[in-house]
């Protein structure tokens, strides 16, 4: 081929009408300021990573911020508090106007978050206490999680039956979730726990799974398995299915994945139902509430994003095999209308 | 013999049985046959694990990279099923293929270009647990997950490949011992037969004891050093395999716990019936006694930190068993 | 010039068990004199250096200093009184990852009255002054590993000598050093002894000798065996007194040669070092001595594949014969025992049994499974026919004595038949009856192989060998038949010098 610089010329003059094309719509929007323009520039400092959760949760704050036209930073730390901490400095002096703190730890974060707000920077934190008046709190509720997975029990086995249920302490929204269990303990008296185990070592479902293989030589009368996580309740049916119990116990678990789905759908599946908030919805939610400091509106200072309940049947009937189907077809799991004025652009909307 | 050299010979098995009698009276169902399958089961993956490793310390060696081989084995199993969408065999063949791979760089690394060994294989961990994130950006792979360009993968687990997991012998009772624990036992007995009653076995133990000395009897150390990593490398890919196959799915994992597991278990071994060595049978014998006692300790309701705590007394008692009580260790 | 003795040793004794190492040692060091001490190996000549050195506690006897009573219970109190000692690993006097300079003022670093700050810039000043006293060239901010061996060999003196000693003592300082790099160091020396330094200089090195010494004193089995001072220095009766010369009653009756087994042409195993040839015939047993470091070993790693000559052929059997690895060497029949035991022959780990078996494993086995039936009738056949001590086959090695260890070792190379048998230094740490059987057990079997010795002590060549070959800078420079020998000249050839009639 014959690169002359007239072809040049035309592919650059394609790029740029490409490129100005691409933000009519941005421009044309009735938005307020800053996001009657493009290039409002944020940040998301991140203290978690890596796994599903984390990927979906960036694929929600890209997409929302492509929405608004919005340059985003990204900045990773890898669960290393102190470089988190100067991670917010670097954020404020590349100039950016807003700043999405992902996780960390109160002690580390709550100074910085201080910084960016003196510094003029609107803040707002998903699922990190920075105990910061003006900073809001972008929440899952993990009590309303636990909540909803529980009701779900409660409505299938009665309210009296024994139970094995997975939970290690120390882990916030873990620790969270076990205090709804807690509560529905107390109120059904019939709720008998006669196991509690669960392990972090990884492969988590793997170690899960030689506890609960366990616990159920030792407890074969076991109902009802609570293990609000879905990695232990990954765990928990690979021993169910091994022990040839799977059609004597219910799981019922928090959190959702594709493969969690295919789990559920299988024949004779014993995990019943799971409790799950979107994580690409919480992260559009997070840049949806900063943007809403930003344009001068008050989101308020908890924004909490409701859970969905997700039951075997539902994923069966409705013959849903992926996030993109579940997204699809439960309209409720694919949107959240939390921080959602009237001017606000839905990323989901096609 | 004397009474502490029956102490050294035998002091391990006696825990071991008073640990099971203690156990098959304070805990409900611990003592029948499906508990007992079942124990064999929890420890058929780190077991695999270990009897790979032990070749390594038996040429005077250690591979910190068992860990990541396998889970790296696991998830390159999901990727050529789910992703590539080829079968069982493939992925089994790719995984063994994986294991021998970084066996042959561990022991490369190691022999030619001098490397001590505990870094060459840390480095090869990181490497792995880093490797593994790649081709799907950190995601895990299950099916119908979407990639990285946005395609969905819509390949599955072969029903043959999930068998090495799920399919269970009849043995007695129908349905009894499943697919891994049959792996567990036939590597078992190959790696200590290998180990004890052939040359290249025997040999590797001079290796391990006297380099030089081997050298000298006309024995190609480098190729023997690089062997052992191979096999352990192999193991570890095998482990990954029953890891895919039961979990159903390629997960992100370090797999660390597996290595100190795996560890553990080896250098157990080197106290049972006093050998004060790595060996095949001291390493299956030490698997078990952590399988025996996570097993009992869960069924009591213990929970995780407790049983991190008495894994780590026993390895301590082992390795005084070896180190003080049968003197080796000041020669 | 006894009067003006430094330093003095009377009737020093050490004992280690029943093993009596030193028996009634006398010394005496001179202010500005370097005394040289010969031994070989097993003399004592460590032994009475670390009792000096204040490593070993001394058994009996007396040690003085400049007239005063000195007995140090500790190195740092006989380097404290002034009496300092470079050992010979190069490495034990320096510490590799710290630059020159630290490394000449190490031992101020410690101590009382040491500030706790480290100041690099009175460091520097301090290791300068200690260079120039001692005319050492070396960058002082060059870290200890990036230097050469006789650079730091230069450090670790020059640090000795910070302690401004009287008494300076080297321990075979030479022995890694190429001869350029010596002679650095004997210009250091010339130095010291000018500072009237007494040295006590321990070398096998005639080289060395030649060019240092103002006095020998050789050493054997753990007394003074001659004292050499009158110039000039009667080099030959001073290796004559620390080998030994005995009249042998049980003078052996040396064979001749049938076929030529191994015949080696213009084989060269040092740079520099003139080609050797030898033809071995099958039947003889030829003994090579020469003093430590003359290149024995190198040799015998030579034959046996592990070391590679510079250039030459190999004949084994009219066959070209050129190993690439200690595998080759075995197939082609030539076995090796190798010097030193403990790092190049015993399998710490394994029993009797296994040590024997080790390096015919192939031929033990049916497609690789080893045939233990097999493997342990052999090792009970070798035990029997070596005498060896033990319980039973399955015995662990580190239970038996030096004697039966070392027995073990020719029993795995003679479980099967060898071509050529080499064995270097087989004798090393092995008590006089044990010594006896193997010699006599290697002359009965000599028969249908050639057998190799290399020994560092004469009279063990004269107890064993039918001819004996001398090594001297890396080459052959003398054969002798075990009847008439002349000894005179087997000894000046030993002593590496030109034979002068006047010794």
């Amino acid at each position: 081929m014959n690169i002359t610089r007239r072809l040049l010329g035309k592919v650059a003059l394609g790029l740029a009408g490409a490129t100005i094309l691409m933000q009519v719509p941005a421009l044309a929007a009735d938005k307020p300021a800053p996001f009657d323009k493009p290039g409002v520039k944020i940040a998301l400092v991140r203290y978690l990573s890596t796994g599903d959760f984390f990927q979906a949760y960036l694929s929600g704050v890209e997409a929302q911020s492509k929405a608004l036209g919005i340059d985003l930073r990204v900045l990773d730390s890898r669960q290393d508090a102190a470089l988190q901490s100067d991670m917010v400095d670097q954020a404020i002096a590349l100039g950016v106007q807003g700043i999405i703190i992902q996780h960390g730890l109160t002690e580390s974060m709550k100074d910085a978050a201080q910084r960016a707000v003196d510094a003029g920077i609107k803040v707002v934190a998903f699922d990190v206490n920075v105990e910061n008046p003006k900073i809001p709190q972008i929440e899952q509720s993990d009590r309303d999680l636990a909540r909803l997975a529980l009701e779900q029990a409660v409505k299938d086995n009665g309210d009296s039956w024994k139970a094995g249920y997975v939970y290690v302490a120390g882990i916030a929204p873990l620790d969270r979730r076990n205090e709804t269990w807690v509560d529905v303990k107390k109120k059904h008296a019939g709720i008998n726990e006669v196991a509690m185990f669960g392990t972090l070592d990884n492969p988590i479902a793997n170690s899960v799974a030689n506890q609960a293989r366990s616990v159920l030589t030792a407890h074969p009368d076991i109902k009802v398995m609570f293990a609000p996580y879905d990695e232990f309740a990954k765990g928990v049916k690979i021993a169910v299915d091994e022990a040839a119990l799977n059609k004597g116990i219910k799981i019922y678990s928090a959190d959702i994945s594709t493969s969690d789905i295919a789990a559920m759908r299988e024949p004779d599946s014993a995990w019943a139902a799971t409790a799950a908030t979107n994580p690409a919805v919480v992260g559009q939610v997070s840049v949806r509430a900063l943007a809403q400091l930003l344009a001068g509106e008050d989101p308020g200072h908890n924004v909490i994003v409701p859970p969905t309940l997700i039951t075997q049947k539902e994923l069966i009937d409705k013959d849903i095999k992926n996030m993109e189907d579940l997204s699809a077809k439960l309209p409720q799991f694919a949107h959240a209308d939390v921080a959602m004025p009237a001017w606000m652009p839905n990323p989901n909307a096609k | 013999m004397t009474l502490r050299d029956y102490a050294i010979r035998y002091g391990f098995i006696v825990l071991l049985l008073g640990l099971v009698a203690y156990f098959a009276i304070a805990a409900d169902g611990f003592v029948s046959p499906q508990s007992a399958v079942f124990i064999f089961q929890s420890v058929a993956i780190t077991g695999v694990l270990a009897l790979g490793v032990t070749a390594t310390l038996v040429v005077g060696g250690f591979d910190l990279s068992i860990g990541s081989v396998a889970t790296s084995a696991m998830m390159a199993a999901a990727y050529v099923m789910v992703v590539l969408e080829q079968n069982a065999v493939v992925a089994v063949v790719v995984c063994l293929l994986i294991g021998a791979i970084v066996g042959l760089i561990n022991g490369w690394l190691i022999v030619y270009m001098r490397v001590p060994d505990l870094l060459a294989t840390l480095g090869m961990m990181f490497l792995l647990v880093g490797l593994q994130r790649i081709p799907t950006e950190g995601r895990s792979i299950a099916t119908g997950m979407t990639m990285p360009d946005g395609s969905v993968a819509n390949g599955k687990f072969g029903d043959a490949f999930l068998a090495l997991g799920r399919h269970r012998f009849d043995f007695f009772i129908p349905n009894l011992i499943p697919v891994s624990v049959v792996v567990l036992l036939v590597l078992a007995i190959l790696i200590w037969f290998f180990l004890e009653y052939t040359r290249f076995g025997r040999m590797m133990y001079a290796v391990g004891s006297n380099e030089r000395a081997a050298e000298l009897a006309g024995a190609p150390v480098k190729a023997y050093k690089i062997w052992a990593y191979v096999i352990s490398g192999v193991f570890a890919s095998i482990g990954g395999i029953l890891l895919a196959a039961r979990l159903g799915r390629g997960d992100i994992a370090s797999g660390n716990n597996l290595l100190l597991d795996a560890v553990a278990a080896a250098l157990i071994g080197y106290a049972v019936l006093g050998a004060a060595k790595p060996n095949a049978f001291g390493t299956a014998v030490g698997a078990l006694f952590v399988g025996i006692l996570l097993q009992g300790l869960t069924m009591m309701n213990a929970p995780y930190y407790t049983q991190d705590f008495v894994k780590g007394v026993v390895l301590v008692v082992a390795l005084v068993f070896t180190f003080a009580l049968s003197g080796r260790g000041r020669s | 010039m006894v009067e003006n003795a430094v330093f003095r040793v009377e009737g020093l004794r050490k004992s280690f068990g029943q093993n009596e190492v030193l028996g009634g040692v006398s010394l005496n060091l001179h202010a500005g004199e370097v005394t040289v001490l010969m031994g070989a190996n097993g003399a004592g000549k460590s032994t009475l250096v670390k009792i000096i050195s204040g490593v070993y506690e001394r058994g009996g006897g007396a040690m003085s200093l400049a007239g005063q009573d000195f007995a140090p219970r500790k190195p740092a109190e006989a380097i404290r009184a002034g009496v300092v000692t470079v050992h010979q690993n190069i490495n034990d006097g320096v510490v590799a990852d710290l630059d020159v300079a630290t490394n000449l003022t190490l031992d101020r670093l410690t101590g009382k009255g040491v500030p706790t700050l480290f100041n690099p810039s009175r460091v520097r000043r301090d290791a300068k002054a200690v260079a120039d006293r001692m005319g050492l060239t070396i960058d002082l901010r060059a870290r200890v590993s990036d230097l050469s061996l006789a650079d730091r060999q230069m450090v670790a003196i020059a640090r000795a000598m910070a302690h401004q000693p009287m008494v300076l003592i080297l321990d075979e300082p030479t022995s890694s050093l190429s001869s350029a790099e010596a002679d650095r160091l004997f210009r250091l020396i010339d130095r010291l002894r000018e500072q009237n330094v007494a040295i006590l200089y321990i070398s096998h090195r005639m080289s060395d000798i030649r060019r240092l010494a103002d006095r020998i004193v050789s050493m054997r089995d753990g007394v003074i065996s001659g004292v050499f001072d009158t110039k000039p220095l009667d080099y030959e009766g001073a290796v004559n007194a620390m080998l030994g010369r005995k009249i042998h009653l049980d003078r052996i009756v040396a064979k001749g040669a049938a076929r030529p087994v191994l015949t080696v042409e213009g084989l060269r195993i040092a740079q520099g070092a003139r080609p050797i040839s030898l033809t071995l015939g099958a039947g003889e047993v030829v003994a090579i001595t020469g003093l430590v470091g003359v290149g024995k070993t190198a040799l015998a790693e030579t034959l046996f594949g592990v070391r590679r000559p510079l250039s030459g052929t190999m004949t084994m059997n009219g066959r070209p014969y050129a190993p690439r690895s200690a595998a080759d060497a075995i197939a082609a029949g030539v076995f090796l025992v190798a010097k030193d035991r403990a790092t190049s022959g015993i399998v710490g780990g394994f029993t009797i049994e296994r040590n024997i078996s080790l390096p015919f494993l192939r031929r033990m086995s049916n497609l690789a499974v080893l045939k233990r039936r097999v493997e342990r009738a052999t090792a009970r056949r070798q035990i029997e026919e070596l005498g060896i001590v033990c319980r039973s086959e399955k015995d662990e090695m580190p239970t038996l004595s030096g004697g039966n260890q070392q027995k073990v070792m020719v029993a795995r190379w003679m479980a099967q038949d060898s071509g050529l048998f080499i064995l270097d230094e087989p004798f090393q740490g092995v008590d006089i009856s044990a010594r006896r059987d193997i010699a006599a057990k290697l002359r009965a079997s000599a028969d249908n192989r050639a057998t190799l010795l290399f020994v560092t002590e004469l009279d063990e060549a004269l107890e064993t060998a039918d001819r004996i070959l001398v090594m001297s800078e890396q080459t052959i420079v003398g054969e002798h038949r075990n009847g008439d020998i002349d000894l005179e000249r087997l000894l000046a050839e030993v002593a590496g010098g030109p034979l002068h009639s006047a010794a």
